[in-house]
This record gives structure tokens, C-alpha cells and sequence, in this order.
């Protein structure tokens, strides 16, 4: 039913991936979700999401200016760094300071790669060539011990535009504390030449650490430009569509929303956007539910993303490396592997069966896919396996799958030489990816000192559910949540995501020596600038909330703890509950607390929050139902010693309360669910399927 | 029922798992600053006869040091171990223990009545007595001025604390608390990975996984065996040189190895190398073993897992009473400096039998300490790894800025530097010209000058190439040679050596040091022109350089420069 002026009312979440492009659309008045997939396109990723949109409107019907928001997750920055073709970038620094981004961490890392006689450090994005030194130096005070000399500058800046830069990085010494030179430098280049892109790292990432700071810049200037071009084009192809609406947004590494004006200059922040709006997704599903802890799993064709939801909160870090490259933003705690379906299994010299890293991606794809593939990978071995049937094809009926073919390419590759039977051999693959799987979870959850036993694993993408249920019964976890539509679980949280900014103030200081008045009136500056963003973009005053923090450490330590703090900071009468506070998340992230010892300040955090309406969690379920009507026919599977009858249930047909007991096969258009021997599945009232052991 | 390869796969990548959530534990409850912050600490299991079936690489020699652990542990207490004992020991002569700064942690697991594997793990201490504060002094004459000395004692007996023996560790630290907090994290670390191992035997029995550990170390000595057998027999010598002892400043010291390679056979002989040294450089043989797994596995495959199986293929061959067998108590805290010469002499005899995986000598390794008292009497110790570079590799520039073979250390932000001690950096950069030339150019060092702004304070240096450069091969030339200069360009110039301990330096004094740079591999002349243009717009190489060591045309350079900077 069309309200009152007959037109509908859509909000519109697009998500991008490598394959397919992910639509949810949510009609506000009737609260029903359209989901559907066009593939993706490349060059341009925003061919696909117009001509996507632009069928959908087609076919409903709609007018494009029923659009009233929309939400995009894109791969635009992941897919420049992992390609290298970002803006030929520029980077401006302390006269004597180039070794800073040259040298960088200086140590290797972990594991093998300390054996490497071959070692190459991860390129750098801009070269010693375009590096330029000006002179200028600020004190670990904030003080300004040489002032910035113009003309140095000047010259700086001529040569930059002589070798065609694109997009600069500026970062001085201590210009957390003493952003004017930086400033001025920018002045400079709008002045002398006003199309450069201009990143500085006061503004980007103002916190101490000159090579984590000065590398987020660089990152954000490599990407600016590309991002810039990309949202102008979607934003004008909206337009052009009939899209008319204010509210554009596209999703970032932190998992809040920005207005496509504010995501383009800040691009660093969202090299993660495409996983985040996945975990988003489990966040709202944790707070709205009795399913408060989330271990979310995201298994697509090439790699899988993990990360964890803690009593209704995602985890968050402040920073870290994304894609070999260090970033200091705060974004979602985000776990990815470099395994997925599409991951090839081999046997290796000395007779062990290896799976990846190497990858069959979308093309050729798996052998099953009939498009090529002559390497046996983790679909294949399930297709062997009978839990991928051949009779429900992937992603909504575009690929058919050729058993033969998978039987073949294990049968040849993997079991011949391994003396094993084929479904052995298929077994052992899908065995051991769920090893690589398991190893990824831990380092989200117990390695981080969360036990395993409080959580569900909640999950979704193409893969993502036809292996979950063993892996969480091995984990001995508590179970396995699906989402009523798993292959679109992250273009839905683009529907569910607030505006989030973040804000922090670097100053290193004794918290002995800091006043309480000092604090509020650090914590009130940041808050005003997120109150003007936001007033920006839009948002009245009541829809807007803050929530503040303040990064302390013990004296020496080289990590450092956001503590929250819980009101706003005029109520901060006494600092020694700050650090009380601190001491007891320092005993429960490290086992371990020192009430003794000194402890400082590091940084100030502001985060800014505009809520926006979002997409109910609740899908429509049938009300008529029954297991007869949803068993739609048996398959042959392998669990444990020989293919056993197995039936297979369609997933739309279960409703509210209905109990599935495996084995089974529950099978929907975008995703296949596996309940092993002695697991249940249960429909809860939200539409969510929930694995548990009955055993 | 012979084991099946799946089982035997995923058991391996569940004890890689373990030992990797050990390790993260380990850091995560680490009290120290040494252990959370350099996560100077390594990880590993063992099978019951104390050969390595797990490991995680952080540190690579710690891996060396273990099995010799486990030894003296079972030469101590024969059939006297129990569940719930856990062992500490840090003795270099008596248990390999790299030096004694390191304590070692060995809990044993048993299934029912029988020892199946050691959980353990090796980690730095802040404070275990000694002539200085953190033990190490470079002035050691012998091991007992090296802080207290402890052979495999008990820590817990049968799941009990002994307080006796923390009632000795505390009072022979200058950092009891920490010290003591650091331990039980390892001995929590160690039962944490028991707990997982013991899941893993009840999941796929006991049987099933005692040969796994049996099957890996196997599969690995045969794959070795397989690789040495492909390569051609002979004998291969070649020598390194460190600085000095640190005591006896104008005597380098001599690291031989001779390889004699016969079929699957390799054996490393260090005979010839020096005599042991007055000062504390000398290293213990399970160390030197341990730099030859290290180049093995470096020349096999960086993925070729370390364990017992490589450590069955490696033949060795010492000198008693020489720096690389020292005789008890001869002192070791700076050993890592012998051990980084070792594992180059030895990659270097290496090329004989694998030429096409050449590297030329990497930059210089260590450490700087400028200690002393801040302005308001406070003391503070500001300690700085600073980045050496690769040697060129075949086909291949080497890495600048960057720790390299046994060593991995973080830089210290400048920005922590100027707010925490009373010292500001003038510069930190790659130093031009100080990769090797070569068709290959070896990696660039790092510089870093500093204005000392205490009232006074005493600087310690464990560098290394400041005499003795790194070596260019096939026609490359040597890498620049380290420098540490106080007042460089001054009346009062002083040029210091690179390893000496407590020198004092005043306010004003300014502090230069300069890192050595990788050699270069091939002859420069045929160097690439375009990379060779790149390297001096990018500032790696000098105009100079380029025409004297590259023999560029000089004509055609400057045309290039003056296009690239429009004459500016």
C-alpha cells in the first residue's frame, strides 16, 4: 500500500564487493526489504549501482525521487592500495626528517618472513623523489623552535607541481601540538596551486607517533583524489537518476555513516567501508536481541572477515595495519584471512594437502563453475561433498555447477596422489580450511581474552554459513546464527548505521598534573566541532548524542587504553575516578593492573553520533507453515564416513518456532546452511536461524 | 594404522595455532616494557625428548636455546618431574640460555602418567642483578658480574608456588615486582598452551598425536635431506669480523666457518674462528647451531618449518676455548653481535653450494643507551635500536632502514624521544651513498643526530661495521662503514668506536651516529641506468657516486637533473 500521496518512501543500501554489487531496499511506510545483486563493474563501480538502481525502479515502478537515503559500502580504496593505483602523491616534511617514512616500523613482523634473505619492506606510496623538506621545527611542547621558512616552501611546492604530483601529505614534527605550520603550507599551495589535493596530518590523524601519522596522511592523500572523482560521479549520476535527496552516505572503517562531503577529503577513513557494514549489521542485531555476543563471519569467494561484538558493542582499535599499510584512524576490529571458497587446495612436495593461499577468485572460479577452473578449490569440495547442491545453484540461479567437474579436478589434483578417496580428499579440504577459519576467530576473540563459550557466530556472505556449524561446535561455542538473508547481510547495516565522527586532541601530560577544568575544556572543543559537522550535514541538535574518552597509560608503557568517560565532562570533579577506571580495564584486557604506578594522558576522544532511522530487524515470516511444506526433497551428503540421505529444507518456508533437526541442508537463494549430525536449527521471531548443539 | 595426511595437517596447524595464541598471551600479560612493548619473548613446544615441534618465529635463536633447556632440566631432576612443576632457569653454560637476561619457562604436560611435550618459553627480564641496571654490562669480565645465575630450579613444584625461590629472584633484582610478575605470565602462558594441548589429545587421541610430532620433525629432516643431496659436495670457508670485544677496543675478532658438504651430509666446523674474548661477546655452541638452522631454513625456504627434524640434519664442529665455545665462566650478555657475524659468515659459505641466492654483508647491528639524570634529578634511560639494511640480494636491491637476520627491533618515535627524555633529534634519515654500489645496490642505513639536553649523561654503544665494513660480492662494492661522532664538524670532535660503554656526554654535546650500510652485489657499471637514475633523483645515491663508483655519464645526469628540478 502506497501512503497518501501514493508514493513510496525507499531507503537504499548498496554495497560493492568484488563480484557482485548488493542492494537492500527498505520501504519506510510497509517496513519490507527488496534484496537483490547486479555484478559488479569495473572501472567504474558506479555503472553498476545506477543501472542496478535504475532496473529496480523500472521494474517496481517507483519514482527515482522516492529515494529518501541512501548508503553505499565501497571497495574504491582497498582496491587502489591493493592495486597501487592511487594518485602519484606528494609528501611535504621537517627539513632533516625524511628517514621517518622511509624507515618506518623498521622491525619485519612475525614468522617466516624473518627468514627471508628476499625481504622487501611494503612499497612505499610516495617516493624519496617527491619527498620535500621545508624548514620549519616545533617542540615536544608545542613551541616553535625554527619558524617555518616561506620560502622553502615556496620552492617546496614549485617542484611539487613541476612533477605532476597530484595530491600531497604534509606532516611536521609535534603538529598535533602546533598545527599552524601545516595550515600555512596549505594556504600556500591554494595559493600557488589551488587544484592540489592537500592532506594534513593535524587534521587527519593528530596524535603523537610521527610515522603513524605521517603514513595515515599519506594513505588519505594516495586516495583522495580517486574517491573524490568516484563520489562526484555517483553523487551526479544520482542526480541525474532523479536521486534527489541530501542524505547520501557511504559507510566508514569505523562503521558510522559520513555524507558523501565529508567522506571524500577524509578518504583513509574508509579503506575499510566494504567489511564494515557487515558488522554493523550484528552489532544492531546484538543490541536488539538476547544475542548480545557476536563473533561475526563473513566467508566470501577470496578471503573472509572476522571481528567480534561484545554485549551489544563491536570492538573498535584506533589503529593499526590495513592491507600492509599503517593507518592510524579508529576503525572496526576487523580480522581478515586470505581464505574463502574460491581458495585452491594443493598437495605439496613433501605429500602434505595445503589449502591457499593462492585463489581461483571469481574467474575462472571453481571447477565446478564450468568456466575454466581446473584447480580443485574449497567450493569444489564441497559441491563433492553434496552440501552444495548442484540442484540450487549459487546467487540466485547465475551459475550452474558441474560436479563432474569438481569430482574430477580432486580426484586428479588432490586424492590420486594422497591415496585418499575422493570424498576423503574433499573432506580433508574443507577440514583444513576450517582449521585456517578457526585460527582466524581466535584472533578476535580468546587472543584478545574473550572466552569463545559467551559467543555465537554469526554468519553471512556467500560461504559464510555452509561452513559455520561445524566451526562453532569444534570452538565449542554456543552456536551459529543466520541472517534471513545472508548474502546481503552487510548491505543491510548500510540501513542500520549512524553518522559517526570521530575526534581526538594529542597531549601527552602526567594525569597528576592535568586539571579537571583542562579536560572538560579539551573535551567541549572537540565536542563543539562534531555538534558544527553534524549541523552541517542536517541534523538537529536532539538526534545527536556524544560519547567521550580519554587514552591513558602507565608511565613507560608504549600502549595506551581508551577509558570512556560516562557524562559530560563538566561533571569530571575528580580525576582519580579516571584512573580507577583505567587500572580496572587495564586488569581485565591484560590480567594484570598497577595502582603504584604513574599514569598519563595521551589523547582526548570525542565521538559524535547522529542516529538516522533504521531498517527494522524483523522480517516477515510465514504464518502458515509447516517442516512438510519446507522439506522440499533430500540430497546426498558426506559428514563423517559415507554419503547419507539428508533433507533439505527452503529456509522462506520456516517459520517462527519451527525446529529443523540435522542433519540437514536449508537452502535459499543467496546461501546454503548446514546442520550437522546432533545440531537443531531454530527460527526465532526476528526471522534468525539459530544452530545450537543438541548433543 | 598409519597416520592419515588430513589428521596429521590439521594437528599441524592447531600447534601452529597454540603457539601463536601463547605468544599473544604472553604479550598481552607481559609486565614488563621489554616484553609488551619490544616483545622480546618467544614461544614454543616441544616433544618429550626436548626437540621443537611448534614454534611461531619472533626470535629466531630462542628456538636453539630451548632444546638444550629441556636437557638440563631432565639432567636435574631425572624422573623427579611432576604434573604441575613448572622450571625456570637462565644459566647460558648449564642450560643454553642465550644470555642471562633471558629466563627460560618449561612446564611439562602428561597424559595420565606420561610426559608427552614441554610448553615453554624464553623471555627478557628487566632486572636480574648484575654490575648495571638491566644486567648487561658491557664491561663484563665473567659470567657471575652478569647478574644472579640460575640453573633449572622449580618454580612451581606439583601446581605449588615455592616461595623460596621467589623469595631469591626477588631479592637479587632490582625490579622484584616486575620480574615476578613477568614469570608467572610466562608460567601462565606455558599452561595455557598445556590446557590447549591436552585438548588436542583428547580430540584426536594420544597416539595419533605423538606421531604427528614424530611425522613433522620427520618430514622435515627428509625434505632437508632431499635439498642438501642436490647440492654439490665440497668443502666452502668464508669469515666475518665484529669491531672488538668492547673491552679490548682495536682487536677485531675473527668468525670462521668451513662447511663440508658429502651427500645429505652438512657439517658447519667453527674451529678456526678467535679465541673467547675478555669481553662479554661470546656466545655458547646451542646458539651458533642456532644461526645455522636460521641460514638453512633462510636458503631452503623461509616457510621450512624449524624443529627437531633441521636441528638432526645439522652437524657441528667447535674449538673449545674459542669465542664461539667459550670456556665457563667466560661472560656473554652481548652475544647477539658474535651470533650476527656467525650467521653471516655462514650464509656467505652458503653461496658455495646455492649461488644463485647470493646476499652481500648486511649493515651494522645494535644498540644505543644514553643514561643519566633529567633536570629534576630524575634518572632516565633512553634506549634506541636504530635501522641497519640488507645486503644487495641476486637480482635484487637490498632493504633499507630495516632490521635484518637475527634481529627485529621497532624505532623509537622521535616524537616519544623529545617528550620523554631530555634529548631532541636534529635528524633521522637514510644516509646517501651508503649502500654498497653494485649492479645491485646494497640497502641504505640510517642517521640520526641528536642535541643531548641533560645536564649530564653517559652513552653506551653495542654497534658493529665500524671498522670492519660489509662486504660487496661479485664485483659489488663494500657497504659505507658506521660512525659515532660526538660534535661532529667542531674544535671538540671526538670519533668513538662501535662498541664501548659509559661515555659522558654533556648538555650542548651533539650526538651523531650513522649505521652501516648493506654491500652491493655485481659489478656497478652494470647497473640498470633507469634504476640508477631513480636512486639519485629519489637521493640514494649522489650525483658523485654516480659518475665515480656507477660510471655514469655526467653529461647526461645533470641533463636529467636539471629537467627534473628545472634548474632549481
Amino acid at each position: 500500500m502506497n501512503n497518501e500521496t501514493g508514493v513510496r518512501r525507499l531507503r537504499v543500501g548498496v554495497d560493492t564487493g568484488g563480484t557482485f554489487t548488493d542492494f537492500v531496499i527498505l520501504d519506510e511506510e510497509r517496513g519490507t526489504l527488496d534484496v537483490f545483486k547486479v555484478p559488479s563493474t569495473r572501472p567504474d563501480q558506479a555503472d553498476g549501482i545506477i543501472g542496478g538502481l535504475a532496473e529496480f525502479l523500472a521494474s517496481s515502478g517507483d519514482s527515482a525521487s522516492a529515494v529518501t537515503f541512501f548508503c553505499h559500502g565501497t571497495t574504491v580504496g582497498t582496491n587502489a592500495i591493493l592495486e597501487g593505483n592511487g594518485a602519484r602523491t606528494g609528501l611535504v616534511v621537517t627539513e632533516g626528517f625524511r628517514g621517518v617514512y622511509e624507515v618506518g616500523e623498521q622491525a619485519r613482523g612475525a614468522g617466516s618472513i624473518i627468514y627471508d634473505l628476499f625481504f622487501d619492506k611494503p612499497p612505499r606510496l610516495v617516493p624519496g623523489r617527491l619527498t620535500e623538506e621545508v624548514r620549519e621545527r616545533v617542540g615536544s611542547a608545542g613551541e616553535v623552535l625554527l619558524d617555518l621558512d616561506e620560502e622553502s616552501v615556496r620552492k617546496a611546492i614549485r617542484q611539487l607541481v613541476r612533477h605532476g604530483v597530484e595530491s600531497v601529505a604534509v606532516c611536521f614534527l609535534f603538529s598535533f601540538k602546533h598545527p599552524e605550520h601545516e595550515e600555512e603550507v596549505r594556504r600556500l599551495f591554494k595559493e600557488i596551486a589551488p587544484n592540489m589535493n592537500v592532506s594534513i596530518s593535524s587534521e587527519i590523524a593528530p596524535e603523537i607517533r610521527e610515522y603513524y601519522r605521517m603514513s595515515t596522511t599519506v594513505v588519505n592523500a594516495y586516495l583522495n583524489p580517486l574517491l573524490e572523482l568516484y563520489v562526484k560521479s555517483l553523487d551526479d549520476r544520482l542526480r541525474q537518476l532523479g536521486v534527489g535527496t541530501d542524505q547520501r552516505y557511504i559507510i566508514r572503517s569505523n562503521g558510522g555513516v559520513a555524507s558523501f562531503d565529508t567522506a571524500r577529503g577524509r578518504s583513509v577513513q574508509t579503506i575499510l567501508s566494504g567489511p564494515a557494514a557487515g558488522v554493523v549489521t550484528a552489532q544492531h542485531v546484538a543490541e536488539s536481541t538476547d544475542l548480545a555476543n557476536l563473533v561475526t563471519f563473513d566467508m566470501g569467494g577470496t578471503s573472509t572477515d572476522v571481528a567480534l561484538v561484545k554485549e551489544g558493542e563491536a570492538v573498535r582499535r584506533m589503529g593499526g595495519k590495513v592491507h600492509n599499510l599503517d593507518v592510524l584512524v579508529p576503525m572496526l576490529d576487523i580480522h581478515t584471512v586470505a581464505a574463502g571458497g574460491g581458495t585452491i587446495a594443493w598437495v605439496d612436495e613433501m605429500g602434505a594437502l595445503q589449502v591457499g593461499p593462492r585463489s581461483a577468485g571469481s574467474d575462472p572460479g571453481p571447477a565446478c563453475y564450468g568456466k575454466g577452473g581446473t584447480e580443485p578449490t574449497v567450493t569444489d569440495a564441497n559441491v563433492v561433498l553434496g552440501v552444495l547442491s548442484v540442484a540450487q545453484p549459487l546467487a540466485g540461479g547465475a551459475l550452474e555447477l558441474d560436479r563432474q567437474a569438481a569430482e574430477r579436478v580432486i580426484s586428479e589434483r588432490i586424492a590420486k596422489p594422497l591415496g585418499l578417496s575422493v570424498t576423503a580428499a574433499a573432506r580433508g579440504i574443507v577440514e583444513i580450511v576450517n582449521v585456517k577459519m578457526q585460527e582466524a576467530i581466535k584472533v578476535v576473540s580468546s587472543n584478545r581474552g574473550y572466552d569463545l563459550r559467551d559467543f555465537y557466530l554469526f554468519a553471512f556472505g556467500g560461504a559464510g554459513p555452509l561452513h559455520a556449524s561445524q566451526i562453532a561446535e569444534e570452538m565449542g561455542m554456543k552456536g551459529v546464527v543466520i541472517p534471513p538473508y545472508p548474502g546481503v547481510t552487510s548491505a543491510l547495516g548500510l540501513l542500520l548505521s549512524d553518522v559517526r565522527h570521530d575526534y581526538v586532541f594529542a597531549d601527552l601530560k602526567d594525569l597528576d598534573e592535568v586539571k579537571p577544568s583542562y579536560v572538560a575544556s579539551v573535551l567541549s572543543k572537540l565536542r563543539g566541532d562534531g555538534m558544527r559537522q553534524l549541523e552541517e550535514e542536517g541534523f538537529a541538535p536532539n538526534r545527536c548524542h556524544f560519547v567521550w574518552g580519554v587514552d591513558l597509560r602507565y608511565i613507560g608503557q608504549g600502549y595506551q587504553l581508551t577509558v570512556p568517560l560516562p557524562d559530560i565532562p563538566k561533571a569530571i570533579e575528580d580525576l582519580h575516578q579516571l584512573r580507577r577506571r583505567f587500572d580496572e580495564a587495564h586488569l581485565q584486557l591484560t590480567g594484570h593492573f598497577a595502582p603504584e604506578e604513574r599514569v598519563e594522558v595521551v589523547n582526548y576522544r570525542v565521538t559524535a553520533i547522529a542516529s538516522v532511522p533504521r531498517a527494522p530487524l524483523a522480517v516477515p515470516l510465514p504464518e502458515d507453515a509447516s517442516l512438510e511444506l519446507a522439506h522440499v526433497g533430500d540430497t546426498e551428503v558426506f559428514f563423517q564416513d559415507a554419503m547419507e540421505k539428508v533433507p533439505m529444507y527452503q529456509r522462506s518456508r520456516l517459520a517462527a518456532g519451527m525446529e529443523v533437526a540435522g542433519p540437514a541442508i536449508i537452502i535459499q537463494n543467496d546461501s546454503t546452511t548446514v546442520l550437522g549430525p546432533g545440531q537443531a536449527g531454530v527460527v526465532d521471531g526476528w526471522g534468525y536461524l539459530r544452530v545450537e548443539s543438541r548433543r | 594404522m598409519p597416520l592419515d595426511p588430513i589428521t596429521a595437517q590439521v594437528i599441524q596447524n592447531r600447534l601452529s595455532g597454540i603457539v601463536q595464541e601463547m605468544q599473544t598471551n604472553i604479550f598481552r600479560t607481559g609486565y614488563s616494557t621489554i616484553v609488551r612493548e619490544s616483545q622480546d619473548a618467544s614461544c614454543m613446544i616441544l616433544d618429550a625428548n626436548g626437540d621443537v615441534v611448534g614454534e611461531h618465529v619472533i626470535l629466531p635463536l630462542h628456538i636453539a636455546a630451548l632444546p638444550e633447556v629441556i636437557r638440563a632440566i631432565y639432567k636435574a631432576y631425572g624422573d623427579r618431574i611432576y604434573p604441575g612443576d613448572a622450571f625456570i632457569t637462565n644459566h647460558p653454560y648449564i642450560s643454553g640460555v642465550t644470555h642471562s637476561i633471558d629466563m627460560a619457562v618449561a612446564v611439562p604436560v602428561f597424559v595420565g602418567e606420561k610426559l608427552v611435550a614441554f610448553c615453554t618459553s624464553i623471555a627478557h627480564k628487566s632486572d636480574l642483578g648484575g654490575m648495571v641496571p638491566g644486567t648487561g654490562s658491557g664491561n663484563a669480565r665473567e659470567l657471575f658480574q652478569e647478574g644472579i645465575q640460575y640453573p633449572p630450579v622449580k618454580f612451581t613444584d606439583r601446581g605449588q608456588v615455592i616461595p623460596e625461590v621467589e623469595a631469591i629472584l626477588r631479592a637479587n633484582s632490582r625490579t622484584p615486582d616486575v620480574i615476578l610478575g613477568d614469570i608467572r605470565g610466562q608460567v601462565g602462558t606455558a599452561r595455557l598452551g598445556e590446557e590447549r594441548l591436552l585438548d588436542m589429545v583428547s580430540r584426536y587421541g594420544l597416539e595419533t598425536v605423538l606421531e604427528t610430532f614424530a611425522d613433522l620433525q620427520d618430514k622435515t629432516e627428509k625434505r632437508v635431506r632431499r635439498v642438501v643431496s642436490g647440492w654439490k659436495d665440497g668443502v666452502f670457508e668464508a669469515e666475518a669480523w665484529v669491531d672488538n670485544d668492547g673491552i679490548q677496543l682495536d682487536r677485531p675478532i675473527l668468525y670462521h666457518v668451513r662447511i663440508e658438504k658429502t651427500g645429505d651430509r652438512i657439517m658447519f666446523d667453527f674451529s678456526e674462528s678467535a679465541d673467547q674474548t675478555l669481553g662479554p661477546l661470546n656466545v655458547r655452541p646451542p646458539l651458533v647451531r642456532g644461526c645455522c638452522y636460521y641460514a638453512m631454513v633462510a636458503m631452503i625456504d623461509p616457510e621450512l618449518p624449524n624443529n627437531g627434524g633441521l636441528a638432526r640434519v645439522v652437524e657441528t664442529r667447535f674449538r673449545r676455548g674459542s669465542v664461539l665455545d667459550p670456556l665457563f665462566p667466560a661472560p656473554t650478555n652481548t652475544y647477539m653481535a658474535s651470533a650476527t657475524a656467525v650467521t653471516e659468515a655462514v650464509l656467505q659459505a652458503m653461496n658455495g653450494l646455492i649461488p644463485k641466492k647470493k646476499v652481500a654483508g648486511m649493515g651494522g647491528v645494535g644498540g644505543m643507551v644514553i643514561g643519566g639524570q633529567r633536570h629534576d634529578g630524575s634518572s632516565y634511560v633512553q634506549y634506541e635500536l636504530i635501522g641497519a639494511a640488507y645486503g644487495a640480494r641476486s637480482g635484487k636491491d637490498g632493504a633499507s632502514g630495516v632490521s635484518v637476520l637475527l634481529d627485529n627491533a621497532k624505532t623509537a618515535p622521535i616524537e616519544v624521544i623529545e617528550t620523554e627524555f631530555p634529548a631532541r633529534v636534529r635528524r633521522f634519515e637514510l644516509i646517501t651513498d651508503s649502500g654498497g654500489a653494485g649492479e645491485y645496490r646494497g640497502g641504505l642505513a640510517a642517521r640520526r643526530e641528536y642535541d643531548i639536553l641533560a645536564p649530564k649523561a653517559q652513552l653506551t654503544l653495542r654497534g658493529g661495521k665500524h671498522t670492519q665494513p660489509p662486504f660487496g660480492t661479485d664485483g659489488g662494492k663494500p657497504g659505507r662503514l658506521g660512525v659515532c661522532i660526538i660534535n661532529p664538524g667542531q674544535e671538540n670532535e671526538q670519533s668513538l668506536p662501535s662498541r664501548f660503554g659509559g661515555v659522558v656526554l654533556q648538555k650542548g654535546d651533539v650526538l651523531l651516529l650513522e649505521k652501516a650500510g648493506g654491500g652491493g652485489l655485481g659489478p656497478p657499471k652494470e647497473r640498470n641506468w633507469d634504476a640508477l637514475v631513480e636512486d639519485v633523483l629519489d637521493g640514494y645515491v649522489s650525483f658523485e657516486a654516480a659518475v665515480s663508483d656507477y660510471g655514469a655519464d655526467p653529461d647526461r645526469l645533470r641533463e636529467i637533473l636539471f629537467d627534473w628540478t628545472g634548474g632549481e
